[in-house]
């Protein structure tokens, strides 16, 4: 028993798994509704935008920095894209692909700025994310974007019984991030550089180059979010990202990402998204006042970062 | 000629590092480098690494010269140095970390299969029996040791530094280190040996640097013939300095400070001292001795687990540093003034009155620099503290000022007894002359004072009784005449005595070696 115990919770992500299947099982008893083919699409499709958020804090994590720019970057991609298509009259495709140029560009920016000015990361873009914001109320006074495409908003609102389209996007992220952060010599490199900059920077490796290519990827991530974003509410909203933060930490944390940088999981972060899914969902079928659930995700946050502790301590790394 | 280092200089703001240090470094031979604490060494081993540039003097790589900006440099010219602290990522696998700057790839993927296949031959290399695939932060310290060795074969080191690397390995371990070494002597590898271990040294290496004060005063010596005494006397210097010896009574005071048979959670024994009120209690003992651990643990840093602590002829149990200021007045100046001592970001005044914000504080705790300068200003005058004015933040001064800073601290704290650390590590000599007269006058106020130090002139000049430490225990104490060849003698004679025991492994390693 004891063995199994310390088998299971040697895999980082078991705990959460756990955690999920049994909200699943409570929120199946205590709410018919639950399981609604209707219910399932909003909760499954109030995971896309989420996990591609979460994804792009992770990234910025697993190389030892932050990113606080990253709902400013969603939000002003979510307008170019918007305004592209709606204001300009391009094409849905071609549009996509600017807005997500744009959001690796911004990235790219971010990790320039922080490796040539020597400054903290974590300033450099909680000053880029103020210029950010700024730009998109800036370009849209505040004025969303409505007039978009109809096979764009169509792709937003599909779905497939209760699986929406959008759905397709993060999973296919998901299964791209596992490759490269196992497999590719970049993906290693910057989780050494997380891990250990000092040594990685002896054994030949450039912390530089890893931290721009970070914030790059953390960009284009930041872009796909707002992109995905546009689609599911049918309109750029220049708010789009504002609530962001929160999340882009409180999901890689929680899914048992250390933030001393180096080791991320990406099955622990989109399980942990599940969680935080299923926890706002509860709230809604219960009719409980929503505004709690911040208060939930601090408390989750601190819970999370507390059993990793205990866990490592348990296990005896560190 | 592998590595030949000319009269390199290096200087930081206050000290003098290195001063026209020069070093030999032959292909096929293990070259001993030695040195007190802040004697240079890695100074020295940072301008040959590329992390530091040197001042002056020259660094010349199998007869050409060389320049390094940069670690990765020195690296690509095939020097490889296998520091204290590990170079490894903890999380990735012994496989990984060997290949990492070279990881082999198939269709844009990493190919683990042939990571492996690699690092299996790397690890054969040194003769490390492990499975690559497991992670780093699994292994033993000297399992970690050995996988940064054989990285650095994998980067086809020429020259190899190793940065004390039996410091925290085990004796056997140790012994499969040097038959490693040997090996790679014996193919031709120049390799650069630092330790504090005289033994070791004496039965592993071909030759000895040894540097002081951040000069070379044994260059390249061979070993053969070479007697523990002589490394030592290289390493702690004659009495070629001006001390200000001077003969104090301090007998008949009370005293003020006593343990007995006080026992750490860090490994001492049976340490028994007395300190008298006005007397300067000398704590001598080579690297590795235990005497911060010791002071650590008497102001409460670190755990005393047996034993008795009097102060004032009450038994006390100190269980924090701030208890022991404040209920015992007991300080502690450290031997480590930039990250113990000062706070750099701060201006001097917060720094010496910060002690005593406390009692300073006007109502509502307000703490105004007017009221820190009336605590301050007379004890930087009293120092001697060079500067402008007391805005000036602690990391502008030299070290000596830093140092200074540091000791003003506890004074405005009035303590009774003040362990000194180390208090001239790090500091030309004309300013140690300085602190010497310093100390003096202090302990002449009443000030009782235990003088922790590896610096043997400093302790001959200053100590009225010297206790030496070896091992984690004090192995004699006896009143000191100032006389320095006495001293030193009767002091060598006490660590000698205790590190004879020891003798037989490093012999026995010798045979290996011959065999």
């Amino acid at each position: 028993m004891n063995e199994l115990f310390s088998r299971v919770i040697r895999v980082q992500w078991s705990g959460l798994l756990a955690v999920c299947i049994l909200a699943v099982l409570a929120l199946t008893i205590v709410s018919p509704n639950f399981l609604s083919e209707y219910n399932a699409f909003v909760f499954l499709r109030s995971l896309c935008v989420s996990l591609l958020v979460a994804y792009s804090q992770m990234v910025m994590l697993g190389v030892g920095q932050m990113n606080l720019s990253i709902g400013a970057l969603g939000g002003l991609v979510a307008v170019i894209v918007g305004g592209l298509m709606d204001a300009w009259g391009v094409p849905t495709l071609p549009a996509i692909a600017i807005a997500l140029a744009a959001g690796g560009v911004a990235g790219l920016v971010n990790g320039w700025l922080t490796v040539r000015t020597g400054i903290n990361g974590f300033i450099v873009t909680l000053a880029t994310g103020s210029a950010f914001a700024g730009i998109n109320l800036g370009i849209t006074k505040a004025i969303p974007f409505y007039n978009l495409p109809a096979d764009f908003v169509a792709f937003g609102n599909g779905r497939l019984g209760p699986i929406p389209n959008l759905l397709i996007v993060p999973l296919i992220v998901s299964v791209l991030l596992v490759v490269f952060f196992s497999r590719t010599v970049t993906g290693r490199h910057m989780l050494a550089v997380g891990g250990n900059s000092h040594a990685a920077e002896l054994s030949g490796l450039s912390p530089n180059k890893a931290i721009i290519e970070a914030h790059a990827l953390s960009g284009l991530l930041a872009a796909a979010a707002g992109i995905l974003a546009v689609a599911q509410l049918g309109s750029a909203q220049p708010s789009i990202g504002a609530d962001w933060l929160i999340i882009s930490f409180a999901a890689p944390i929680i899914g048992g990402a250390s933030l001393a940088g180096g080791s991320i999981s990406i099955t622990g972060t989109l399980l942990a998204v599940v969680l935080i899914g299923l926890i706002q969902n509860a709230m809604v079928l219960l009719q409980v006042d929503p505004y709690w659930v911040t208060f939930l995700l601090g408390a989750l946050i601190l819970a999370a970062v507390w059993l990793n502790r205990y866990r490592a301590v348990r296990v005896g790394e560190d | 000629m592998g590595l030949l280092v000319e009269q390199a200089s290096k200087s930081f703001p206050g000290v003098r590092a290195l001063s026209n240090a020069s070093l030999e470094l032959a292909d096929g031979e293990i070259h001993a480098l030695m040195g007190e604490n802040g004697a240079g060494k890695s100074t020295l081993i940072k301008i040959i690494t590329g992390v530091h540039r040197p001042d002056g003097g020259r660094l010349l790589l199998h007869g050409e010269e060389v320049a390094f900006h940069a670690p990765r440099e020195a690296i690509n010219r095939g020097i490889a140095a296998v520091h204290q602290e590990r170079n490894l990522i903890p999380r990735f696998s012994v496989a990984e970390n060997l290949m990492l700057e070279r990881l082999p790839t198939s269709r844009g993927l990493v190919d683990f299969a042939a990571v492996e296949r690699e690092a299996r031959k790397m690890l054969e290399l040194v003769g490390l029996d492990i499975d690559p695939r497991i992670e780093v932060r699994r292994l033993s310290v000297a399992q970690m040791q050995m996988v940064e060795i054989a990285k650095a074969l994998g980067h086809r080191a020429r020259v190899l530094l190793l940065d004390e690397p039996t410091a925290s390995i085990s004796d056997n371990e140790a012994e499969s280190l040097f038959r490693l070494v040997r090996q790679l002597k014996a193919q031709g590898t120049a390799i650069l040996f630092v330790s504090h271990k005289l033994e070791e040294v004496l039965s592993l290496c071909d030759r000895v640097t040894v540097l002081r004060d951040g000069e070379t005063t044994l260059a390249g010596a061979s070993m053969k013939g070479m007697a523990r005494g002589d490394l030592i006397e290289a390493m702690i210097g004659r009495k070629d300095r001006a001390v200000v010896a001077r003969h104090r009574s301090v007998a008949a005071n009370p005293v003020v400070f006593e343990a007995r048979g006080v026992a750490t959670a860090f490994g001492h024994r049976d340490i028994d001292l007395t300190l008298r009120k006005g007397e300067i209690l000398g704590l001598y003992g080579l690297v590795g001795a235990g005497r911060t651990e010791l002071a650590r643990a008497l102001i409460g840093k670190d755990k005393v687990t047996s034993g008795e602590v009097r102060i004032k002829d009450q038994p006390v149990r100190i269980r924090s540093v701030e208890q022991a200021i404040r209920q015992h007045r007991l300080g502690y100046v450290s031997e480590d003034r930039k990250f113990e001592g000062v706070i750099l970001a701060h201006p001097i005044r917060s720094n010496i009155a910060s002690t005593v914000w406390n009692r300073i504080a006007a109502a509502l705790g307000f703490i105004t620099a007017k009221r820190e300068d009336r605590v301050a200003m007379p004890l930087a005058t009293q120092l001697e503290i060079r500067t402008p004015n007391l805005d000036q933040l602690a990391g502008n001064l030299s070290g000596g000022n830093q140092q200074k800073v540091s000791l003003a601290k506890w004074l405005a704290a009035e303590v009774d007894v003040l362990i000194i650390d180390e208090p001239t590590v790090g500091i030309d000599i004309k300013t140690k002359g300085y602190f010497h007269e310093l100390i003096t006058g202090l302990a002449d106020g009443g000030l009782s004072i235990i003088l922790v130090s590896s610096d043997m002139p400093e302790m001959v000049a200053l100590a009225d009784r010297i206790l030496v430490m070896h091992d984690k225990r004090i192995v004699a104490g006896f009143d000191n005449s100032h006389d320095y060849d006495t001293v030193s003698r009767s002091i060598m004679a006490a660590i000698h005595a205790q590190s004879g025991e020891s003798v037989e492994k490093p012999g026995q390693a010798m045979a290996d070696a011959t065999a």
